[in-house]
């Protein structure tokens, strides 16, 4: 199944038997999340008696508001769905918390192309694997490994780009990977990449680079006949992400002309969000409806800027409330981490907000493929699955979908 | 509910077009009024013709790389134009154009209403896009989908026919497929090719073989329509033939048309696979060849894949003849994918210039195979929306088929070159009202098996269009009067007025349970995901606005 935590894929029919990380870390945080809403159903507040007094009031507070942000971490298609419905009704700014992830790629995508594999495919198909890592990937995706390796009679090659411990790269090698390192700045990969294209063996050892592969991985790198480049755009953590991409981006396209090579960007559970997004409004997230209409802005609709021109925001000596202003946040997944800054938070401190996620308590939610069934994409984008709950832990809580789709209506 | 239409032409192809009363009763039709019962709601419609709903047998509606083109594109989004602001006296513009080359789905589903069509097919879903192309078109307001499996690169198919493994095999796994993903035809793209390029094989004819499996597409072909054939699905191989859009490709069309062996075939976007290498650039008109060749064979059917001058941007599973043509893309970025080793696809923005040879050539190529395959149930108006043009321009293509000077006032704006070597000006067939309904009605609705759409005899379904007559078919097929979708006015004059109920349309095949296990297995070891995950149960399908059709 793809696992609601990373996105990624596992074989095991029981989540919990996977050692993983992340995940245990993320089902110690499923249990509070129980537990409050064990709780509430405790206290006799069951969810679904008072669900349409909540709506009122909160749509009471929508219809008054002038600014409207429907912002957060968006897992199904489901929730997707009712959120850009919503934001149409209400004319609101959408946008994916920590869509500035995804966004690198998606910017550098739509200047200059892309050539991209899907994840089974390289998985059955490539034979040499580069990927520009640090160990906070595997953190996030300590599955990937396993997940890209075919498991074939010839190990696949991966050269390892990044600043990285040995650790991370021994879990290369235990996925039987034939491993090589060459750690390095992230920021100089595409250089380096390209540097090395325009070399030959021969000149290889006269150079002083002090980045450069051996004899024998470049003559592996140049044999390659088909390469599989793979990064996360959330390793990328410094200014003008979007270029490094698209260097990236066009040093694929550059082999292309004479072999075979694709991109394995890696994004995280937004992924499905934007392709929803997409194929409703006609563009990716971060957008922005006018009279029904959506206009896409990826620089200026961003969470970050709508809450940056929300006036409160703008020292904490001028904070003024301001009731027209409503923030509506989502999280149907059981990540531990907050998906706003303190900052941020702050300054929304002013705004009334709707909280569909699982701590509220005046819209507590399901998480979506934990305890609700949903519909969500891989994380290369390619494939959509159906992730069911093994159980259901609470059944009266309504998923973030529901509580949506009763506030559109 | 009830509804009368009194004193409206009524047209669908079958019964002589003459005036007569049609009764809407629920979801059907019937030509009187049930005993014992009146009408709820009645109109008078002199100076109308009634026409069952519009069925597009190929567009590009939903799937990845519809969003992928959407993704790529968002500076070709322009403001949409209202009603108001649209000028009936602007040539070819009676209907607006879209927002973008690609809209949403919300505006997909609206614009194909308001033209008076109901039930449009996805062409080429990729198996394990499947479930997202079923989610896409259900979001897509108004219509009834469906959606042909893409097949014939898919690796594991692949190895089983280089492997000989009995044909028997191939028919239960092409039905398991079609049952897992829920679509109702089978499409192949560039038998092979596609599997071919990403061995870096930049070429495969039809009898080229695949340099990793030592296969042909020759061999994929016959593979695959002896299992249509023999899963018994109503429409035949939907084939995307080898070689698209090269100069002499038509020799590669007609070794697919032999490669089957005799059994029924479905040539789509047929224009872009219809070209000699001779004239003054070494490009030049087939049309003849392949019309004739329909002509004289019933087992055939073609859509055209209509091109109209603008921009627009082509998407396709063909990688390896997108890739080709990169250096053609306007804007130049694509993006091109390799897709879980079941097929790829590639985006391209591309502008067709009416002063440009070769883009006016393939203009007079479409309306020459219109104009040349005599029988209107076995050739279909298509535009393969979008990569030969928006399907919001059917209104313009109808009025070409149907006006021979409108045609040639076009025809003199082309490259000189053009004008000199094309035999349009030569076919002076002009079609008539009827042959455009079956055009566009009753031939898909054929070619699909759809027993209850695409006429008005009773029983039918009740997806009803009514349009105002006028001397202009384009602006008679641009907006139509009233729009019914199983019986409920959904559309009138502008003005949209109800939901409608949806269906998707699927295959009735039967499954041999044994390629359950056999395929989990190899799923699980190929892809490391077991079949469970990807499989799309009929229930998905179903909502409180939305069924299922076998």
């Amino acid at each position: 199944m793809i696992c609601p935590f990373c996105s990624l894929l596992c074989d095991a029919d029981n989540l919990k038997e996977i050692q993983c990380d992340l995940r245990t870390a993320s089902l110690v945080q499923l249990e509070s999340l129980r537990s409050i809403k064990a709780g509430l159903q405790r206290l006799g507040k069951q969810v679904d008696t008072e669900f349409a007094e909540r709506i009122a009031e909160a749509t009471e507070s929508l219809r008054a508001a002038k600014r409207i942000l429907i912002t957060g971490r968006i897992a199904s298609v489901a929730t997707a769905r009712a959120a850009v419905t919503f934001a149409a009704k209400y004319n609101a700014t959408i946008d994916c918390a920590e869509s500035g992830h995804g966004f690198k790629n998606i910017l550098a995508i739509q200047r200059s192309g892309l050539n991209s594999v899907s994840l089974a495919e390289s998985r059955d198909h490539s034979d040499f694997f580069i990927v520009v890592v640090d160990d906070s990937m595997l953190a996030a995706c300590p599955r990937m490994p396993a997940a890209l390796s075919g498991g074939k009679l010839i190990p696949q090659t991966v050269l390892l780009l990044g600043d990285f411990s040995i650790a991370t790269a021994e879990l290369w090698k235990k996925a039987g990977f034939d491993t090589w390192s060459v750690p390095c700045d992230l920021r100089t990969v595409p250089s380096s990449l390209a540097q090395w294209s325009r070399c030959s063996v021969q000149s290889l050892s006269n150079r002083s680079s002090e980045m450069h592969p051996t004899k024998q991985l470049f003559e592996r790198m140049a044999q390659a006949e088909y390469t599989t480049v793979v990064w996360s755009a959330e390793n990328l953590k410094f200014d003008q992400a979007d270029l490094w991409v698209e260097r990236m981006l066009q040093w694929i396209a550059g082999r292309n002309e004479t072999t075979r090579c694709a991109a394995l960007p890696w994004s995280s559970l937004d992924g499905t969000f934007q392709q929803v997004c997409t194929w409703l409004t006609g563009f990716p997230g971060r957008v922005k409806f006018r009279d029904g209409v959506p206009q896409y802005d990826p620089h200026g609709q961003s969470y970050e800027q709508w809450i940056a021109r929300t006036p409160v925001g703008m020292s904490p000596e001028s904070f003024v409330v301001i009731p027209e202003s409503v923030v509506v946040l989502i999280d149907e997944t059981a990540s531990s981490t907050p998906f706003l800054n303190p900052e941020s938070m702050q300054a929304l401190g002013q705004c009334n907000v709707i909280e569909l996620t699982g701590n509220s308590k005046r819209f507590p939610t399901a998480v979506a493929g934990v305890e609700v069934t949903a519909d969500i994409f891989r994380a290369d984008q390619t494939l959509l699955a159906r992730v069911s709950p093994t159980r259901k832990l609470v059944p009266s809580v309504k998923s973030a979908a529901e509580w949506l789709e009763g506030l559109s209506q | 509910m009830i509804t009368r239409l009194h004193g409206a032409v009524c047209i669908d192809g079958i019964g002589k077009s003459v005036i007569r009363d049609l009764v809407l009763n629920g979801e059907s039709i019937c030509s009187t009024l049930p005993n014992d019962s009146r009408a709820d709601a009645e109109y008078r419609l002199d100076n109308h013709i009634v026409v069952s709903g519009g069925i597009d047998i190929h567009t590009h509606i939903g799937g990845g790389k519809v969003n992928i083109a959407r993704l790529l594109l968002p500076e070709m989004v322009e403001h949409r134009r209202s009603h108001s602001e649209r000028s009936v006296n602007e040539e070819s513009n009676w209907i607006a154009p879209l927002s973008s080359p690609v809209p949403g789905t919300w505006e997909t589903g609206r614009r194909y209403l308001e033209m008076g069509y109901t039930a449009c097919f996805e062409p080429a879903v990729l198996p394990a896009n499947a479930r997202h192309a079923h989610a896409e078109m259900a979001d897509t307001p108004w219509l009834d989908t469906g959606g042909y499996l893409l097949l014939g690169n898919d690796r594991l198919l692949l190895e089983w026919i280089r492997d000989g493994v009995p044909q028997q095999q191939i028919n239960d796994y092409v039905g398991w497929m079609l049952r897992a993903h829920q679509c109702c035809a089978v499409k192949v793209v560039n038998a092979g090719g596609i599997d071919a390029f990403k061995f870096n094989q930049r070429h495969l004819n039809v009898d080229d073989q695949h340099l990793h499996f030592g296969i042909t597409p020759r061999q994929i072909l016959r593979s695959l329509s002896h299992a249509v054939e023999s899963l018994g699905l109503a429409h035949p191989l939907h084939v995307h033939c080898s070689n698209l859009g090269l100069a002499g490709n038509i020799a590669a069309t007609m070794a697919t048309i032999d490669s089957v062996e005799g059994r029924r075939l479905h040539l789509t976007h047929a224009q872009f696979h219809c070209y000699a290498a001779d004239g003054p650039h070494g490009y030049s008109s087939a049309a003849k060849l392949l019309a004739d060749r329909v002509n004289s064979d019933p087992s055939l059917s073609i859509d055209v894949g209509q091109v109209q001058f603008g921009q627009t941007v082509t998407l396709s599973g063909d990688t390896m003849h997108q890739f080709a043509n990169r250096n053609l893309a306007r804007p130049r970025k694509a993006i091109f994918q390799d897709l879980e080793c079941q097929a790829g696809c590639g985006v391209l923005p591309f502008r067709y210039r009416q002063d440009q040879y070769v883009h006016g050539l393939l203009w007079t190529i479409g309306i020459e195979l219109f104009l040349r395959v005599e029988d209107p149930l076995r050739v279909f108006l298509t535009t393969d929306h979008p990569n030969g043009a928006p399907f919001t321009s059917y209104p313009h293509i109808i009025r070409l088929l149907m006006d021979y000077d409108f045609r040639m006032s076009v025809f003199s704006r082309l490259h000189p070159d053009v004008q000199k070597s094309s035999p349009l000006p030569s076919l002076k067939r002009e079609y008539s009202l009827e042959e455009i309904i079956k055009m566009t009605r009753l031939g898909p609705a054929k070619a699909l098996g759809l027993k209850n759409r695409g006429s008005l005899i009773d029983g039918c379904l009740a997806d009803v269009v009514v349009y105002e007559r006028s001397e202009n078919p384009e602006q008679m097929f641009s907006r139509p009067h009233m729009v019914f979708r199983r019986g409920e006015l959904v559309y009138r004059d502008g003005l949209f007025l109800n939901n409608a109920m949806k269906s998707t349309v699927i295959a009735n095949v039967q499954v041999d349970s044994q390629m359950d296990d056999l395929l989990n297995r190899i799923w699980r070891s190929r892809y490391g995901y077991s079949t469970e995950m990807i499989v799309v149960h009929t229930d998905e399908l179903r909502s409180k606005n939305r069924t299922v059709e076998w």
